[in-house]
């Protein structure tokens, strides 16, 4: 049964199909399918296939991704609050746009698939200053900051990435915050992140949250 | 003397002639090259022609350029606020579209040649001509309908709508940009624009699935296309790769010229055109800004050995960061312009 469900769960996904998704999983559930296998057999190891998918074969597009992201939130979101035993969040993390970027659909993506997994997100939001990014972090206990940037000066100016650093840096905070940094031009230059030296980086959004996942476990990468 | 519209001809022709023509595509170092702030820039299209003139003459490429920044299309739909920097593009920051309710009230202007954000455009586009009409060729840019809504509300907003969206107001939105593209495309040529780049990420598949290319977006490339005819237009994805797409958009629509991505094998492209076409293989000039001279060089040679034999190729560039150093726009130049000769010269 189960089987038959992520085959057509999985279907919807690629066909971009919200409504079909969201269709697959509420029968599941009311043919007594537990919330706890919806989220661990069917939502997240689809959003894994589509980073196998994605690496393999290159063949999963934006607009996959997004609504990807959207339905997996949506659906564990939902699920979370029928677990037999409440779950526990997986830790919390802050995520915005770079300084001068107001490109608003990777990070939007990026928050989607981290909530999927059940990491807490606050969402500093667009043209976030590099102070704000340390400041957001420590007001809201994140030992990770997730930056954004659709674009080269956003990427490398001394405001995003490269300005989180140095104010960590310069208040020995290093070892308690970790940066990771996704976008646009990263996916052309795959040694931007450590150029701007940011501590990993991530070429879609699906394995940068399951990144943030293994990093907030501690799980060595 | 062979001028750069001659090669630009003789590599959509497939005939002989002294090298491959080579576009560089500046655009952010413009206020830079003035020294003066992108704002003001920006605002005279006189400055902006005599920045493509004066990096013309510096870099010897073969094209120049009537585009400020693609928020400009924006601004003809009503967007009044634009976010300058000093060291990227400006960008969008206030969209005309906020709410799915703005959409019925969108009105695309009659005359778009009258309109302020146009005629500096025009302004641009007539000293070029002026200066180096029918010599180099002149480049104007244009998105295409399917994405143009995503600097009228924002690239998220946009897929939403689109995927999830009532499919009547998708509809209505499409046509209200496809009507200001038509508008565009004539207002350019008629301001002398010789080379019209059709920018269309929603027609690559790293952007829609195969399935909603075909159905959606493909339908919509041909309608553009219908109403606009071939002539001058170049396919571009924004960067986004098109290998996968090349054929049917070349079957379907005719164009004759595909502007790849970096992340396209340009020996895949060629043989997918096959002759039918120009191909235009394109550097990536995300890396270009931390290469070597050398690592420069060995990239060119290498792009330019897959696609200059049979001919009916172009070596180009992306919308080239400003973070690039000069020596560096030059050592690509130097390069291109070497291992670009072909062996028989144009007498
Ligand atoms: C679609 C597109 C457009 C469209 C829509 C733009 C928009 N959003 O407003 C149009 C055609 C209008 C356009 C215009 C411009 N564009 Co454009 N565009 C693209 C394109 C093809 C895709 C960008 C996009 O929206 N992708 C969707 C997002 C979701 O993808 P993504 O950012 O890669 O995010 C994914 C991953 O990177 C990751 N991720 C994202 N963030 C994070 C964060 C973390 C922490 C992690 C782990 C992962 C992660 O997850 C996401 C999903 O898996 C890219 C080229 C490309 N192939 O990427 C160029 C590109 C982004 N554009 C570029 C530029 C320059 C522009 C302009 C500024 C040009 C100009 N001079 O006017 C304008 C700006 C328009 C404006 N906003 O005012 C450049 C930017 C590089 C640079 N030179 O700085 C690019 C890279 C093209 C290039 N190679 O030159 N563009």
């Amino acid at each position: 049964m189960l089987t038959e469900l992520i085959t057509q769960y999985n279907e919807a996904l690629i066909d971009t199909d919200r409504d079909r998704a969201l269709q697959v999983v509420h029968d599941a559930v009311a043919r007594g399918v537990s919330p706890e296998a919806i989220v661990f057999e069917v939502v997240l190891p689809a959003m894994d296939r589509m980073i196998t998918c994605m690496t393999v074969s290159g063949d999963a597009s934006i607009a996959q991704h997004f609504i990807t992201a959207q339905i997996s939130n949506t659906v564990t979101n939902e699920m979370l609050t029928r677990f037999a035993v409440p779950s526990e969040t997986r830790g919390r993390i802050v995520i915005g746009n770079s300084f001068g970027d107001l490109h608003a659909l990777g990070k939007r993506i990026v928050i989607g698939c981290l909530r999927a997994r059940m990491i807490e997100v606050v969402d500093l939001g667009l043209n976030v200053t590099a102070e704000q990014f340390v400041e957001g972090a420590l007001e809201h206990g994140s030992p990770i900051i997730a930056i954004s940037s659709m674009m080269v000066h956003t990427a490398r100016g001394p405001n995003g990435c490269l300005g989180v650093r140095r104010i960590l840096q310069e208040r020995g905070l290093e070892d308690r915050i970790k940066v990771i940094v996704g976008g646009a031009p990263y996916r052309f230059d795959h040694t931007l992140w450590q150029t701007v030296k940011a501590d990993a980086w991530a070429d879609n959004a699906m394995a940068g949250a399951r990144m943030v996942e293994d990093m907030l476990l501690g799980v060595p990468r | 003397m062979t001028t750069s519209m001659d090669r630009l001809a003789a590599a959509i022709h497939g005939t002989p002639c002294d090298r491959i023509p080579v576009f560089c595509n500046l655009i952010d170092q413009g206020a830079i090259e003035m020294g003066m702030k992108p704002q003001e820039y920006f605002s005279r299209g006189d400055c902006v022609a005599e920045a493509q003139l004066r990096m013309l003459a510096k870099y010897g490429h073969d094209n120049v350029w009537t585009l400020f920044y693609v928020g400009k299309e924006a601004e003809l739909m009503g967007c009044d606020k634009i976010k300058f920097a000093l060291d990227g593009p400006p960008n969008v920051e206030n969209f005309v579209i906020r709410s799915w309710e703005d959409i019925p009230g969108l009105r695309v202007p009659d005359d778009i040649e009258s309109h302020p954000s146009f005629a500096e455009g025009a302004r641009c586009t007539a000293i070029l001509r002026r200066e180096v009409g029918g010599k180099v060729p002149i480049c104007a840019y244009v998105t295409a309908t399917m994405t143009l809504p995503a600097i009228l509300m924002g690239m998220d907003r946009w897929m939403e709508l689109l995927f999830l969206g009532p499919p009547e107001l998708t509809a209505m939105l499409l046509e209200k940009c496809h009507e200001l593209f038509v508008k565009e495309i004539r207002a350019y040529r008629r301001a002398g624009a010789d080379v019209l780049v059709y920018s269309n990420p929603f027609g690559s598949t790293d952007m829609v699935p195969m399935n909603f290319f075909l159905e959606r977006s493909l339908p919509w490339i041909e309608r553009d296309i219908a109403a606009v005819g071939t002539a001058g237009i170049v396919y571009y994805c924004g960067m986004a790769s098109m290998n996968r797409v090349i054929s049917r958009v070349l079957e379907r629509t005719g164009i004759g010229v595909y502007y790849l991505s970096p992340l396209d094998d340009i020996t895949r492209g060629r043989e997918l055109i096959a002759g039918r076409a120009l191909t235009c293989g394109v550097i990536n000039d995300i890396e270009l800004i931390d290469w070597s001279p050398e690592q420069i060089e060995h990239e060119v040679e290498r792009m330019i050995a897959a696609g200059k034999p049979g001919g009916k190729f172009l070596f180009g560039t992306g919308v080239m960061p400003a973070a690039i150093p000069e020596p560096s726009i030059r050592a690509m130049m130097n390069a291109a312009l070497r291992f670009g000769r072909h062996e028989v010269t144009a007498s």
